[in-house]
């Protein structure tokens, strides 16, 4: 635009610029419009299906979970906030966070058994034991979206993999390879020699040695020496099928 | 779950390494608080005032663990598998001891004394079978009290009666007669020689 001398020159490229900007606000609010009125869309849709389909989310484990992934699918957390519409809807973060009490509650009592990690398998059964009345069914799969939640607050609470079997660790003890593989030999009768770790990993007695001294003092292992061959025994209650029998409450009372 | 007669065993006891004295603080410390548990609970139950150190006592050994590592491993097994050693129960009794819970008999730690109550419970426990039963100022024979089958007092008391003459029954005869002279001592009995030992009787004054 050819600038024109004056103040009707000044004037009249003010006008023009406020003209511009009239435009460029309605298209920016048609767009946000049309984008606000999709996600309504969108959420009541979802909305409409979780209500529909609420009883299911609840009672279900196998629909709990799928519902979750197809949450996790659109970038919906129902578990991120307990005051979001999910949890008025379903009060499915109540759910979980009542879960998670349970979950810390049980982990903590049986710690000084098993040194603060515990079978997976066992904590759900134990878990199913506590919720007799809610009549709730709970899966390894909540247990472990609970689990999730709670590593916001920093506790440690986490689940590592030892071979098939999941653990779910309450103490900050850091595990290295070794300890996991240990635990892993261990999963097959609930006790490794050194011999056997010698044998069964190519290792040198004095690294057995050391990584089974090191759960021991952790609490994780307790020995058994009442074997003539003078073998010692290294026993995990955290994977000795022993405590993780359905109906066990050998350790409830303390 | 195990039961040993009517009596049902905590699970740990069919973990093999609870029978072996465990190195680590912690864990030793687990291990001595759950065992102290169940020498006094088992006792308690079965009546068993004596523990004798170097005889058989069904909670220093446990078959069971004997009996699947035979299965799996089909050889004779140590003796200790799934036993306590002698260092093990020494030290379990020793914890109770400490608390007052327990007694050595003799110089030589062979035999201990098990007072699942301790001499002063004991005490007010009969200082309240006598409140509750009108005994106050009666006479009764120290075999009375052992025989357990007392059965004054009314019907509203009859039954807080029962249970008190229940743990009362079979009690050891020098348990009774200690507890009864820490009694004397606070005035609160007097025991009388009888011609025999079977008729010595006590007196209650409370």
């Amino acid at each position: 635009m050819r600038r024109r001398p004056g103040i009707a020159g000044l004037k009249s490229a003010a006008a023009a610029r406020d003209q511009y900007r009239l435009v460029g606000e309605n298209v920016a609010r048609i767009r946000a419009d049309v984008m606000k009125e999709q996600l309504e869309t969108f959420r009541t849709q979802l909305e409409d299906f979780a209500r529909k389909h609420k009883n299911d989310i609840r009672k279900n484990p196998t629909f709990r979970s799928q519902f979750h992934e197809m949450c996790a699918k659109v970038g919906v957390d129902p578990l991120a906030s307990n005051k979001g519409f999910w949890a008025e809807l379903l009060g499915i973060g109540d759910f979980y966070y009542e879960l998670g009490v349970q979950i810390v509650d049980i982990c903590l009592s049986t710690r000084s058994h098993n040194g603060g990690l515990i079978n997976l398998q066992e904590l759900c059964s134990l878990l199913c034991q506590r919720r007799k009345v809610a009549r709730e069914a709970v899966t390894e799969d909540d247990c472990l979206r609970a689990i999730s939640k709670l590593k916001v607050l920093g506790s440690g609470f986490e689940v590592i993999s030892v071979g098939k079997k999941k653990l779910v660790r309450s103490v900050p003890t850091e595990l290295n390879k070794d300890h996991n593989e240990i635990l892993e030999v261990a999963q097959a009768q609930g006790y490794v020699t050194i011999e056997e770790l010698e044998k069964r990993l190519s290792w040198s007695s004095g690294r057995a040695i050391d990584a089974l001294e090191t759960l021991l003092k952790e609490g994780l292992a307790m020995i058994d020496d009442g074997h003539r061959d003078g073998k010692r025994r290294y026993w995990f209650p955290c994977v000795a099928s022993i405590f993780s029998a359905p109906g066990s409450d050998g350790f409830r009372s303390l | 779950m195990q039961r040993l007669g009517n009596f049902k065993l905590p699970q740990f006891f069919n973990f093999p390494p609870f029978f072996t004295l465990q190195p680590v603080k912690e864990t030793r410390e687990k291990q001595v608080q759950v065992w102290k548990q169940l020498l006094l609970d088992y006792c308690r139950s079965q009546k068993i005032f004596v523990i004798g150190l170097e005889e058989d006592f069904p909670l220093f050994s446990n078959p069971v663990i004997e009996n699947f590592e035979k299965y799996f491993n089909e050889k004779l097994c140590d003796g200790l598998l799934g036993s306590l050693s002698h260092e093990a129960r020494e030290v379990f009794l020793s914890a109770l001891i400490s608390e007052g819970h327990a007694e050595w008999m003799d110089k030589d730690h062979r035999k201990c004394l098990m007072l699942w109550f301790r001499l002063q419970e004991w005490a007010d426990y009969i200082l309240n079978f006598v409140k509750d039963n009108g005994l106050q100022d009666g006479v009764m024979t120290i075999e009375e009290m052992r025989s357990g089958t007392e059965t004054h007092g009314t019907a509203d008391t009859l039954h807080a009666t029962f249970s008190i003459i229940q743990e009362l029954a079979g009690i050891d005869r020098g348990l009774l007669l200690r507890v009864l002279r820490l009694l004397e001592q606070k005035g609160k009995a007097t025991i009388f020689k009888g011609t025999s030992a079977d008729d010595d009787g006590v007196k209650f004054s409370v």
